[in-house]
């Protein structure tokens, strides 16, 4: 049972008793409040200019709550306290006073101006749905040019393209992951990124994810956007693990198993002082991406002919590492075994080292 | 998550004939859920026209819209509670606001399938499980 439901399910509330002419002033409020939303998360004193100027009761009462900065709990305790006895007895009244709690509460949750539309509007029944609509599409028209990008270092715009070759995967993955994350994730992408998504929302909530990824932008921290970034990710590749993805051959996120095995064999036959010798002229971002695809003896046996410093830095560059597609972690094992083959080579390593490394060199080839 | 409290279970209340048309109810529901993970959610928009009842048609187009968790959620929840509804018109309701909000989580048609059956009752959710397998069996199982 729907929680939401069962938490209400005592305080329902029959709106056929309220006029029509009621919910049309109402839904006249409605766009008062959500304007007033937008303008909120652009000027820190919109809230407190509305409170000052407001003349129907209820409102004023819940914008001076919002004024001291109260979260949607904090919010709702206080706009019930000082809910107007006068008037319990109208229907109208009470009613309204839902109305008004509803947006304010969503203002409060800091959530996109067509949410909180949607969530009033819902008070007042199916019939206003598309009157809302047509407020939201408007609005959504008349948005500000896009803001600036803030692109942070990692694979994530690379994987978005990716998905976005099957829409379908792209959409599954945002959505999967939620608004709040995807908005976020997408805050630290470039625009071409954020247009590939867009197309999957339809007007209006393309245009809340592009004015929520913005304010996130400017709102979260450097590591907050990293971390909704990973998690993406981590979403991405659960719903590959679990094939619910549409990936081709080359977008796989999990590797060729005859892959795996051809390049753990030929790491495992390598002398440790070839691989010490080849790694120290690979970025540890490489070695990273290319470990991705092996086994973990593999990773033991290169880790293990590395110094202290060295093992850092690549244990470093593996945490940082996103999953990749298969094409991605393939491409850097066979420069990884180029590098080897060559370091080998000059040392003149058995055949047999150099005919594995050689073999993993020109994989697919 | 299941939150039963003694006001719901009174207003789900309805005679057991009333039951038997969740079945229809939930197999629609399915198929609106495989479209979306087969054809993308905004695919849904076409079928839009087919859908009389005002409660799926709404819950549809927010989820196109992207309005998800708890947001999603509320706003159904408010679309039902501003009517004096109980009995099978709740019932039908509940299941419909439960089946757009498993749609907007990309379930499984099964999975959904199994978060439904409950409002069948307990003793009669199994039976509506084996009836419901019957008949999506020559459609083919998702991967």
């Amino acid at each position: 049972m729907i929680e939401a439901i069962a938490e209400a399910a005592s305080s329902f509330f029959d709106a056929s008793k309220v006029s029509r002419q009621k919910k049309d002033a109402l839904f006249e409020l409605a766009t008062r409040i959500c304007a007033l939303s937008a303008d909120a998360r652009s000027s820190e004193k919109a809230i407190e200019k509305a409170a000052e100027v407001e003349h129907r009761k209820i409102l004023k009462t819940g914008l001076g709550i919002l004024t001291t900065g109260a979260d949607p709990e904090a919010f709702d305790r206080a706009f019930a306290q000082a809910k107007p006895k006068d008037g319990a007895d109208d229907p109208g009244s009470e009613f309204e006073w839902l109305f008004v709690r509803a947006g304010l509460r969503g203002i409060a949750a800091d959530e996109h101006y067509s949410v909180v539309m949607r969530r009033m509007t819902a008070f007042l029944g199916s019939e206003y749905y598309d009157k809302a609509e047509d407020w939201l599409s408007d609005r959504a028209k008349r948005r500000r040019a896009k803001g600036e990008s803030l692109v942070f270092p990692g694979e994530l715009p690379d994987v978005i393209r990716i998905l976005a070759m099957d829409k379908r995967n792209l959409e599954r993955v945002l959505r999967a992951a939620g608004h709040e994350i995807a908005a976020a994730a997408l805050a630290g992408c470039p625009q071409e990124s954020m247009d590939l998504a867009r197309p999957l929302y339809g007007k209006i909530g393309a245009a809340a994810l592009e004015d929520d990824a913005a304010r996130m932008r400017v709102h979260l921290s450097s590591d907050e956007i990293e971390q909704a970034q990973a998690a993406l990710l981590e979403v991405l590749r659960n719903l590959d693990e679990r094939g619910e993805l549409h990936l081709g051959p080359e977008d796989e996120l999990v590797a060729d198993p005859a892959y795996v095995a051809a390049i753990t064999k030929a790491i495992l036959g390598v002398d440790q002082t070839i691989i010490k010798k080849a790694f120290r002229q690979a970025e540890g971002a490489l070695v990273a991406t290319a470990m991705q695809g092996m086994e973990p003896e593999a990773h033991d046996h290169i880790l293990g002919a590395l110094s202290n410093k060295e093992t850092k830095r690549i244990l470093d560059a593996i945490d940082d590492a996103d999953p990749l597609p298969k094409r991605a972690v393939q491409g850097a094992g066979k420069l990884l075994a180029e590098k080897l083959f060559e370091a080998a080579a000059a040392v003149k390593a058995p055949k047999a080292t150099l005919e594995r490394l050689a073999a993993v060199r020109d994989w697919g080839s | 998550m299941i939150q039963w409290n003694a006001d719901l279970a009174r207003r789900l209340q309805c005679r057991e004939e009333e039951k038997k048309g969740l079945g229809p109810i939930i197999k629609r529901l399915m198929n609106l859920d495989r479209k979306a993970r087969g054809e993308g959610f905004l695919s849904l928009e076409s079928e839009l026209p087919s859908i009389d009842d005002p409660l799926l048609a709404v819950g549809l187009r927010l989820v196109m819209e992207g309005v998800s968790g708890e947001a999603l959620e509320e706003i159904l929840a408010t679309y039902l509670l501003i009517e004096e509804k109980a009995g099978w018109p709740f019932l039908k309701a509940c299941v419909t606001i439960e089946g757009i909000l498993a749609l907007s989580e990309s379930d499984d048609p099964a999975l959904m399938a199994r978060k439904l059956l409950p409002y069948f009752g307990a003793d009669k959710a199994l039976a509506a499980l084996e009836e419901l397998e019957k008949d999506e069996a020559p459609a083919g199982k998702e991967r």
